[in-house]
């Protein structure tokens, strides 16, 4: 792990890293991977990947419309909303 | 240097389902803003996906009919991004086991027939609308369409050029409409569709490297922007330089794509299984009921009205080239025994007015009802061919009733022989030096009074009487 990768994945992840924390997670992050990597001893190679701990299989639903028009409430709890939008700040292609 | 093109497209279908894919909110087109937003939707903490089971048997209609395979098991998978328009930060999707793999498609373009492979069609969620030009300095953001269900259907990287690339578009979208899992509306956004392409010197085996085109709604643009882009990539190639893998998008008003970096810097989606969601099961039966239930497609269409209803290969062919046509035709028949004269007339008439219109005939005022009333009224004799077609021209303009045209207008074909006659020994009379010239060999003379009669009579004599009457008298 190096001081690259973190700064691309804090970016990808949209979380901010303090400089001097830095360091310590750069050393956090190696021991997290090397304690994972121990996986890496067992031979998985003839082993389905697993989607999910509980071996379930899902529930479905019937395709009927159930939602309330919440509008005026979900637009009330946003950070930033006019009477029609969830406004955001400009984001431009 | 001569170059090949290598086309491989995305296409993204909305799925007609009355409901969102893991939520109960509607998927209604065109709504007030932010009134088909379930908690589920909005991402909220504490809510759990709960996937719409018809999304899944209308992903697999789709897969029967390309000959896929149907992973009977299928699981979701997380895309994350951050983007306004996905409320949760990651899109649902199926990374690693999509419902359908491994299908094929036929495409026809001007000269020949071709297969092109479909590697996947997986089931994901749609993200909401951005708007950027409302507000100063901000975007609004609609999410009635986030959740809405998606089939994104991927193919090989088999497509040749531009004209192909249309062809297999127009395929997947007759397919689509076919099945009755998409409404195929372009303009809606109900079709969506991303194209890669890439270019290398011509018999190498090696792929060039890839552009992205994203932003693509309408045949005409997928070829303006394929060929646009094979230019671009040929002008940098050969000045020296290499083609960059990114992401472009096409800008329809100045015909050329750019490059879209604030893609590039996130093109690292981390998928993961999505822990919300459990593997859906298909059962056995349940695959079978889909199987029994699957329409009759194009194809098999065009060969059963060449055989069972007599038309001609041309005519089966544009009938059953559209789902509106072929509905058209097989309800119209219903009111009348003559399909082969509706076939004409869908083909001749009926077709021009939907071309000189750009519309589809779901689009006109025409019924079925309607227009097998009309042919009817052309089988019965009531009216002529050439009436007929006064009486469609009304129909396409206001959609008023055949029968109520016919009697307002008294356009009834005369039938009565004697007033034929009469009329005919009239015209016979009034034109001597035809008649004269007639007798002395020249034949084509028949038409004019044939004419003549028709004139007298405002189209409404039946042509096939006046012919006969005609011959008799000028003998």
């Amino acid at each position: 792990m190096d001081k690259k990768t973190v700064t691309t994945i804090s970016y990808l992840s949209r979380l901010k890293i303090d400089g001097e924390k830095e360091e310590k997670i750069i050393k956090d992050l190696d021991n997290i991977i090397e304690f994972v990597d121990q996986l890496d001893d067992v031979d998985t190679s003839n082993i389905e990947p697993l989607t999910n701990p509980l071996e379930k299989t899902a529930k479905t639903r019937t395709d009927e419309v159930t939602a309330k028009n919440l509008k005026n409430e979900l637009l009330e709890i946003a950070p930033s909303s006019n009477e029609d939008y969830f406004l955001v700040p400009r984001v431009v292609e | 240097m001569t170059w090949d093109t290598v086309i491989g497209l995305e296409i993204h279908v909305q799925l007609s389902t009355k409901s969102k894919l893991f939520s109960g909110g509607s998927t209604e087109f065109g709504a007030e803003s932010n009134t088909h937003v379930d908690l589920i939707d909005m991402g909220l903490p504490g809510v759990l996906p709960v996937a719409n089971k018809e999304a899944f048997y209308k992903a697999i209609r789709f897969g029967l009919a390309t000959g896929a395979n149907i992973n009977q098991t299928s699981t979701f998978d997380r895309k994350n991004y951050f983007y306004p328009d996905l409320p949760k930060g990651y899109q649902i999707t199926q990374m690693t086991k999509p419902i359908v793999e491994n299908g094929s498609i036929k495409i026809v373009t001007d000269d020949s027939e071709k297969i092109v492979n479909i590697t996947r069609a997986h089931l994901e969620e749609d993200a909401g609308k951005s708007i950027h030009d409302l507000f100063d300095g901000e975007t609004g953001v609609d999410l009635n369409r986030a959740g809405t269900p998606l089939l994104e259907i991927v193919s090989e990287p088999e497509i040749s050029d531009a004209k192909e690339a249309v062809a297999y578009f127009k395929a997947i979208r007759q397919l689509v409409t076919f099945l009755d899992i998409c409404d195929g509306n372009m303009a809606q956004g109900s079709m969506r569709c991303d194209v890669n392409v890439s270019i290398k010197k011509s018999g190498d085996t090696e792929l060039g490297t890839r552009a992205e085109l994203k932003n693509i709604n309408s045949f005409k643009f997928i070829e303006k922007a394929i060929n646009f882009e094979i230019d671009r990539q040929i002008r940098v190639i050969e000045s020296g330089e290499s083609v960059v893998q990114e992401t472009r998008l096409y800008d329809s008003e100045k015909n050329e794509t750019r490059s879209m970096r604030s893609k590039e810097e996130a093109n690292d989606y981390r998928y993961f299984p999505c822990p919300d969601l459990l593997p859906v099961v298909i059962s056995d039966k349940e695959l079978q009921e889909i199987k029994e239930s699957l329409p009759e497609l194009p194809e098999e269409k065009e060969m059963r009205y060449i055989r069972e209803v007599g038309l001609e290969e041309s005519e089966a062919k544009i009938i059953s080239s559209s789902k509106a046509m072929a509905n058209m035709f097989e309800e119209a028949s219903t009111k009348t025994d003559d399909a082969k004269l509706i076939a004409k007339w869908l083909v001749g008439d009926v077709s021009a007015l939907l071309n000189k219109d750009h519309i589809e005939i779901d689009e006109s005022n025409l019924s079925s009802e309607n227009f097998g009333k009309l042919i009817e009224r052309i089988s019965d004799n009531t009216i002529s061919g050439k009436i007929a077609k006064s009486v469609l021209e009304e129909i396409w303009e206001n959609g008023s009733d055949v029968d109520q045209i016919i009697e307002t207008k008294g356009l009834v074909q005369i039938q009565d022989e004697s007033l034929l006659k009469e009329i005919a020994r009239k015209v016979i009379d009034a034109n001597p030096d035809q008649v004269a010239a007639y007798k002395n060999g020249k034949d084509k003379l028949f038409g004019f009074f044939v004419g003549q009669v028709m004139k007298e009579t405002q189209g409404k004599a039946n042509p096939k009487s006046v012919n006969e009457i005609l011959k008799e008298l000028l003998q």
